[in-house]
């Protein structure tokens, strides 16, 4: 365990994890992080395990069924909310609009 | 109670608003009855969802905090059908952050505590919806099932739970966890009801691409409790790893019941290898389609908004105050396992994994009408006891249910004995959209068991 | 021109003229109040799931069909996931490993050249919401994010800024024949994104710089050009061209850095597990094939064919279809093709610019303008009344009513204009001396008195054999 915990440290800094949390648009304090990286030891594992399972020419299963379907939809106006219930629940709204402080593009 | 004892909406409210001291069962409650239709299969039925069931004009959180204030805009499909059978909504039940775990400890609201020993969990991630029926206050209530989070606790709280074919029940308005495996379900006190509460439920929603054409019978009409000749599969592989020896016990003497009913019982296994990968691809592909499903909690729309200088720190302000610490982490996890240079030793590797798991479960009902296992190894843990596994390892006598999501298959708990006052349960899996004939054997197994309609009232 | 070898490849990105969004039945607007065509789904609310629009995949077939794409039947999307505050789900539904066609291509011209340029693929997916930066803040509004969007990619077949510029007009030109899309660069139903390299080494592609956003096919071959120059100034210097994406400052017309690539950003794509994969019926596609409205080039050889065109005339007008389509109008009532083309591609057309005004508001029938034709054609009126009548018909009136208010009508009867010539004689001896004295002169002077006479009504022609006939009597 103690030799596994080394290599993710190594491997996994804070740093790293924070950057990963952040480009999930959230943060991780440091005992998040540290709680993370015990969870990582086992993803790792995982991995391994992963890799010991022959999957030679077998396609991912994306779908539990996988006959194709041939519905598409008729290209008709049905539902479409009123700009009150659209924005109902949006937290800042001006002017007709959803409200964020300035985007920098 | 059972469907069909009526029960008025104002009975069943007061019930519910006077269980929540000692259940902490329910996220919200209706004040009012909401119209509904007067006559149909359910008129006049009060109903608890689960609060990822979006309900138009109330409340529904996923007892997640970012959802805290989120009354949605419209109607889950299943909600319209629920309304034109007559049911009622009586209230939004409790479950596990977003559906993300599996001892209803995670939700907003706190912990679910079981009718039957309120120090213990009701299981999750469904666990409001299992104990409202359980302690007998409401005959019907709609849950989902991604990973056994219908069965799981139906197993704790010693009720039906039905997970039918994956797309049988339209999940549109039904707020995800995991696309691919996420199946609306139900908890009923016995298979009569189960059968019926289908036939309201079920049918093609061109709202959601996955929905089946597959018809919908007359379940509970149709209902056949006559096992002669029927065969059923006993899945060895799981119940030998079950180490406690009533629940063992229990089985055993099902077995016997169910051969004295003429069942011929056949042994099923599966490698254990290939058992000990259901977790693992479970946790992966879980993780990964929630990491993306949920990308739309943001605060901007809809939602818990924290301030912040700029858009990007809007939403990581509200993201980090809106998920719990356990939630987070699983989207890290998810999220790292979908990076490019990551997916074929990860969530690409789960999904081809899961390809050969389905086929060798597929190849288990080649003979069989159905297949029985112990539904959960060990009794409802206590809540101090129990947390939420995060990775660490554990029995596949756990997890063995998650097979029915991974192949999408029909699969329902039933109530199967007790032991010292706490129940355990029985899992049957039939093929899929079978659900006639799951229903079949279910009732065959209930004269087995003789604890259809059997709730634990809790008395505040 | 360059001495580095230019290599371009064109993304473009294009609304789907349907009614419904993508994934939704919300309608697709433009100029709508700002959040009133939308449904959950486009707010990309808890709990939503994509249903998929019939007449997006019809489009995108046909747009598949004239690039001469091969197009899978069986329809499949991923999911792209990036947060933005104009992305509503925070992942966008696109067809990333399987695009609906593949290996296509288009034929363009320049400077009297035809060449192929590869198509890698056409992909469809949809488009974000539209965001208003001001001072106070970004405003957002969803009426734009859902509506169906096809990807056309180019391969690196193009070498110039004309090339670029012509790939663009041409692909614009099918898509807009096709009924594909509005194709209002504009107005945004059309989005250009150029990605450029310069190397001066035959078998190395260069850095590659991608000028994002160009709104006119002018600013494509502007926005090239300059690049190409900014490029090859900085490897003549010997410096390197960084990997970036720019913008076209229309007003120093020269390409602004917008960012610096840093890395590629790692967009997860997975396949969409809320859409089963779509088997489309062969039958259907081929019915959507078959009826396929015609393309550019094949109107341009059926004007020539039909109407005795010359080419030139025969693209201009096919260059913009609705102009096409007002001149085939006009063809239908009137049978001089290139006397409708001349009044079409002359008059009317400076007519139209004048007043700021597109053929697809034509404010008069194309009945009108055959009428016109034919009156003149017939002698009924002056080519020169013609023009007077054409203003006063571009107003809104029919020009056989016009001629008759306005007493056009040329005077072709010949008692009355006989009494006139006579009358005109008599009053001019001096003319009829002069005439009988050789100078032919007289004539014309004769004529002009006659039309004073007739208040312009005479026809020139009749009077002229008129006074002949009356000299030679006198």
């Amino acid at each position: 365990m103690d030799i596994e915990r080394g290599i993710i440290l190594e491997k996994f800094s804070n740093e790293y994890f924070k950057k990963l949390a952040n480009d999930l648009r959230f943060d991780l304090n440091d005992e998040e992080i540290e709680a993370l990286k015990r969870d990582f030891i086992e993803v790792e594992k995982q991995e391994r395990l992963f890799e010991s399972i022959d999957t030679d020419g077998i396609e991912p299963m994306v779908y539990p069924f996988e006959a194709p379907t041939v519905f598409l939809r008729e290209d008709q106006v049905e539902e479409v909310l009123s700009q009150k219930d659209a924005l109902e629940n949006a937290a800042d709204v001006r002017m007709g609009h959803v409200h964020v402080p300035k985007v920098v593009k | 109670m059972k469907i069909h004892e009526q029960k008025s909406f104002q009975e069943a409210r007061d019930q519910l608003k006077e269980s929540q001291a000692a259940l902490n069962a329910l996220v919200s409650i209706y004040e009012e009855k909401e119209p509904s239709k007067s006559e149909g299969k359910l008129a006049g039925v009060p109903v608890v969802l689960k609060d990822n069931i979006n309900t138009k004009g109330h409340l529904t959180t996923a007892s997640s905090k970012i959802l805290e204030n989120y009354v949605p805009v419209y109607d889950a499909t299943i909600v319209k059908k629920l309304k034109e059978a007559g049911a009622s909504i009586v209230a939004k039940a409790s479950m596990d952050e977003l559906g993300m775990g599996g001892t209803n400890r995670n939700a907003l609201t706190g912990p679910v505590h079981n009718p039957y020993d309120l120090d213990r969990i009701s299981g999750g991630s469904s666990g409001g919806c299992a104990v409202v029926v359980a302690s007998g206050i409401v005959p019907l209530s709609i849950g989902t099932d991604t990973g056994d989070s219908i069965r799981k606790p139906a197993a704790y709280t010693g009720v039906v739970g039905v997970k039918p074919t994956y797309g049988r029940i339209s999940r549109y308005g039904i707020i995800p966890y995991a696309s691919s495996l996420d199946t609306v379900g139900y908890f009923t006190t016995n298979v009569a009801d189960a059968a019926l509460a289908l036939e309201v439920l079920a049918g093609r929603d061109d709202h959601d691409m996955t929905s089946s054409y597959e018809e919908v019978l007359e379940y509970s009409q149709l209902l056949n409790a006559d096992l002669e000749g029927k065969r059923i599969g006993i899945f060895k592989t799981v119940n030998e790893e079950v180490k406690d020896p009533i629940i063992k016990a229990g089985f055993e003497q099902l077995e016997e019941k169910l051969r004295a009913k003429g069942a011929i019982l056949v042994e099923k296994r599966m490698p254990e290898q290939y058992m000990n990968l259901i977790a693992p691809v479970y946790r992966t592909i879980a993780n990964a389609e929630a990491t993306a499903n949920h990308s739309n909690l943001d605060g901007i729309r809809f939602g818990r908004r924290e301030n912040g200088e700029s858009v990007d720190a809007v939403m990581t302000n509200s993201r980090t105050a809106g998920f719990s610490s356990y939630v987070r982490a699983r989207f890290v996890i998810g999220s790292y396992s979908l990076f490019e240079e990551n997916q074929d030793k990860l969530f690409r590797k789960a999904q081809k994994i899961r390809r050969l798991l389905v086929r060798a479960y597929a190849d288990l009902f080649k003979d069989i009408d159905g297949l029985l296992a112990i539904a959960a190894p060990t009794l409802a843990p206590k809540i101090k006891e129990s947390s939420d596994l995060r990775f660490q390892e554990a029995s596949f006598a756990e997890d063995h249910m998650q097979l029915g999501n991974f192949s999408g298959y029909p699969s329902m708990t039933l109530p199967l004995g007790f032991e010292d006052g706490l129940p355990f349960a029985v899992n049957l899996t039939c093929r899929p959209f079978e659900e006639e004939t799951m229903f079949d054997l279910a009732d065959g197994i209930e004269e087995c068991t003789g604890l259809a309609g059997q709730v634990k009232e809790v008395r505040a | 021109m360059s001495q580095y070898d230019v290599t371009i490849g064109i993304e473009i990105h294009c609304e789907l003229k349907t009614k419904t969004k993508m994934f939704s039945s919300a309608p697709v607007s433009f100029g709508e109040v700002a959040n009133t065509s939308v449904n959950e789904i486009d707010l990309g609310h808890p709990g939503t799931l994509p249903c998929v629009n019939k007449e997006a995949v019809a489009l995108a077939i046909k747009a598949c069909t004239g690039t001469h794409c091969t197009i899978d039947p069986l329809v499949r999307f991923d999911r792209k996931n990036y947060y933005y505050s104009d992305l509503p789900k925070g992942f966008q539904i696109t067809q990333q490993f399987y695009p609906i066609g593949k290996d296509g291509y288009v034929e363009i011209e320049v400077d009297g050249e035809t060449k192929k340029v590869g198509l890698e693929r056409i992909h469809m997916e949809e488009d974000t919401a539209k965001q208003f930066h001001k001072e106070t803040g970004t405003y957002i509004d969803f009426n734009r994010a859902g509506v169906p969007l096809i990807e056309i990619v180019s391969k690196p077949d193009m070498h110039s800024a004309k090339e670029a510029a012509a790939y663009v007009e041409t692909l614009r030109k099918i898509l807009f024949y096709l009924n594909v899309s509005d194709v209002k660069m504009e107005e945004g139903s059309m989005r250009c994104d150029v990605n450029i390299s310069l190397s001066d080494d035959p078998e190395k592609l260069g850095t590659k710089v991608e000028v994002k956003n160009l709104n006119s096919i002018s600013n494509v071959q502007k926005a090239v050009q300059a690049e190409i120059e900014r490029q090859s100034a900085l490897l003549d210097a010997g410096e390197k061209v960084e990997q970036a994406t720019r913008r076209f400052d229309e007003a120093s017309k020269t390409t602004v850095l917008m960012r610096k690539k840093e890395g590629t950003v790692d967009y997860k794509y997975f396949p969409e597990p809320n859409i089963f994969p779509i088997q489309l019926d062969s039958a259907w596609i081929e019915s959507i094939q078959n009826s396929l409205e015609e393309l550019p080039d094949a109107r341009i050889e059926r004007f020539m064919d039909s109407f005795g065109l010359n080419e030139y005339d025969a693209s201009t007008l096919v260059a913009d279809r609705d102009m096409a389509d007002f001149y085939e109008e006009v063809m239908k009532t009137t049978k001089d093709g290139k006397k409708a083309a001349n009044w079409v591609l002359g008059d009317l057309s400076a007519w139209m610019n004048k007043h700021n005004r597109k053929f697809d508001a034509m404010p008069v029938p194309a009945s009108y303008l055959s009428s016109l034709i034919e009156v003149i054609q017939s002698g009924k009126i002056s080519g020169k009344q013609g023009k007077s009548v054409f203003e006063k018909m571009m107003e809104g009136k029919d020009p056989l009513q016009v001629i008759q208010e306005e007493g056009m009508e040329q005077m072709s009867d010949d008692s009355a204009l006989l009494a006139i010539v006579d009358s005109v004689l008599d009053a001019n001896p001096q003319s009829i001396a002069d005439y009988k004295n050789g100078k032919d002169r007289a004539i014309g002077f004769l004529v002009g008195q006659v039309m004073k006479a007739s208040k312009g009504k005479a026809n020139p022609k009749k009077t002229n054999e008129l006074i002949r006939e009356q000299l030679q009597k006198r």
